[in-house]
């Protein structure tokens, strides 16, 4: 389900707005340390997660939205760099910063009191990310997006003031980034600098593929899928060999081949007509 | 007629590294008026346009609209503030829905928040149902409404060169600017553009420049070119060619 929060906030800047981001694991770092911190110094009961984890959505929010200033003058492959460069300082800062931990890691940060609990408020703020990314995706706002998706430059001559949107889809987008790292310190009790390093990214950044860039339901099926996938196949695995590793990529390589929209393309899952 | 003109261009200039692409380009545009920009390929005359709309912004001279400058204003600005252009190559969203593509343009003119869009307030639903109402009476006009839910690539080629227009025209311009409408049409559809530009400007009030070589569509003619000897061949030439047709014209000016 976190993993579905995250997939959902890149979705909405890389399939909605068509912007290429690979910032994401900064914004979840960022998230996940501001909540983490905050619940250790100063909100000592868990009482105030679901408040923590709002208010270190908010500070992705607005480095995401400082982030964009600069960077949305750029395009493309080189916005993917810019936004991927954030995400390393962001990293590196964490690394280095001996009050969180450094390379150690920031442990004992407050957890759910037990299980049952975490899953109830991760699947309200999922619920919650879902229906607002929804309505967005399907608002005047949302429009502004699709037609800059499609054609900036038609998008501009309309009127569409085209670099304004893309600042506050962004915002949005790393609003959510940041509360799926709160989320992930939350359940897991420990973050290191290391987790989110550049594969968490490439991981949120296939989950959005593979549902459909643009499809909100797709990204939570999709990352359902992805995270269920590797345990289902450990009963695969054929005697000694650990073939899981294995079938799991060229799993996603077949997906790529025959439906290389994702699985729903840009529509949600009760949009689709059956043939 | 209004002595003020609605577009004033003043010796406009712009070269991209060492190929002057537009020298000293100097004309007015009044209220009310069809105009034709003529001339042969690379005389700069979508330059102009693109200078007009905002991507290009000139090394000197004034672009003057209702009296205000707008040289240095974005392509959104410049559309905000009355002027509206189609492309050369269509450039409409073509995934997006008929409807779609003609609430976008019309949207921007009210703004709403992206917060209310979250929350779905009632002034947001309300909003909302206009556009769409307001869109589908601009399609039905043009007779696109039936495919208002088709996604606009599904269109065939003329009516997506009319959408395009439609959609120009849902920013609810003052001045209409076409990059050759006709191109890629056939006689038949050509004749119809040119029912359909002049029933815009009559219904709409509107003052139209264009870039179109079928010369009996226009009022009045800028030939654009670039060297001044052959300037005079060609505007004899088009002279000539205007005689032939038996085009009445008020009045030519040539740009060099």
């Amino acid at each position: 389900m976190i993993n579905a929060i995250m997939a959902l906030g890149l979705n909405f800047i890389t399939g909605v707005a068509n912007q290429f981001s690979l910032g994401s694991a900064g914004f979840i770092a960022l998230g996940a340390y501001t909540s983490a911190v905050l619940t250790k110094e100063i909100f000592r009961n868990w009482y105030f997660i679901p408040l923590t984890a709002l208010i270190a959505a908010c500070v992705s929010g607005i480095a995401g939205y400082l982030v964009s200033i600069p960077s949305f003058r750029l395009k493309g492959d080189y916005l993917a760099i810019v936004t991927m460069g954030f995400a390393e300082i962001v990293r590196v800062i964490f690394l280095n910063w001996d009050f969180v931990g450094g390379a150690r890691g920031y442990n004992a940060i407050l957890k759910w009191p037990d299980f049952s609990l975490a899953y109830i408020f991760t699947g309200l703020f999922l619920a919650l990310t879902f229906i607002i990314l929804y309505h967005l995706k399907i608002s005047a706002f949302g429009r502004n997006l699709w037609a800059l998706n499609e054609d900036e430059i038609a998008a501009e001559v309309m009127g569409t003031p085209v670099s304004k949107s893309k600042r506050t889809a962004f915002m949005i987008s790393s609003f959510f980034s940041g509360l799926a790292g709160a989320m992930y310190a939350h359940n897991l009790g420990y973050i290191s600098p290391g987790s989110f390093g550049f594969l968490m990214t490439v991981n949120v950044l296939i989950i959005a593929v593979l549902g459909g860039l643009g499809s909100m339901t797709g990204s939570i099926l999709a990352s359902a899928i992805l995270t269920a996938l590797p345990e289902v196949l450990r009963n695969v695995s054929a005697a000694d060999v650990d073939i899981r590793m294995i079938v799991f990529p060229i799993l996603l390589i077949l997906m790529m081949i025959f439906r290389p929209q994702g699985l729903f393309g840009r529509k949600e899952i009760w949009e689709i007509k059956s043939k | 007629m209004n002595l003020k003109p609605l577009l004033k261009i003043k010796k406009l200039n712009l070269s991209f590294g060492g190929i002057k692409a537009v020298q000293d380009i100097s004309f007015d545009v009044h209220d009310q008026e069809l105009i034709g920009l003529i001339g042969p390929n690379g005389a700069g005359k979508t330059t102009v346009f693109n200078m007009i709309s905002g991507f290009y912004t000139a090394d000197s001279g004034d672009i003057i609209f209702l009296e205000k400058n707008i040289q240095r204003l974005k392509p959104n600005q410049v559309n905000q503030a009355g002027i509206a252009r189609t492309f050369q190559n269509i450039r409409l969203f073509g995934q997006l829905s008929v409807l779609d593509n003609v609430q976008l343009a019309l949207q921007q003119k009210s703004k709403i928040a992206w917060l209310e869009c979250v929350f779905r307030t009632r002034q947001y639903l309300q909003y909302e149902e206009n556009l769409k109402s307001e869109s589908l009476n601009l399609l039905k006009i043009f007779g696109l409404d039936t495919f208002s839910k088709d996604p606009a690539s599904s269109l065939s080629y003329g009516s997506q060169r009319k959408l395009e227009i439609v959609r120009a025209l849902a920013t609810k311009p003052k001045l209409l600017i076409l990059d050759e409408p006709a191109a890629g049409m056939n006689q038949a559809e050509t004749d119809d553009l040119k029912k359909l530009i002049l029933f815009i400007k009559k219904s709409f009030q509107l003052t139209v420049l264009l870039i179109e070589h079928d010369m009996k569509l226009v009022m009045n003619i800028w030939v654009m070119k670039k060297n001044i000897n052959f300037i005079i061949k060609k505007k004899q030439f088009v002279l000539i060619l205007m005689r032939l047709f038996g085009v009445f014209l008020k009045k030519e000016i040539l740009i060099t």
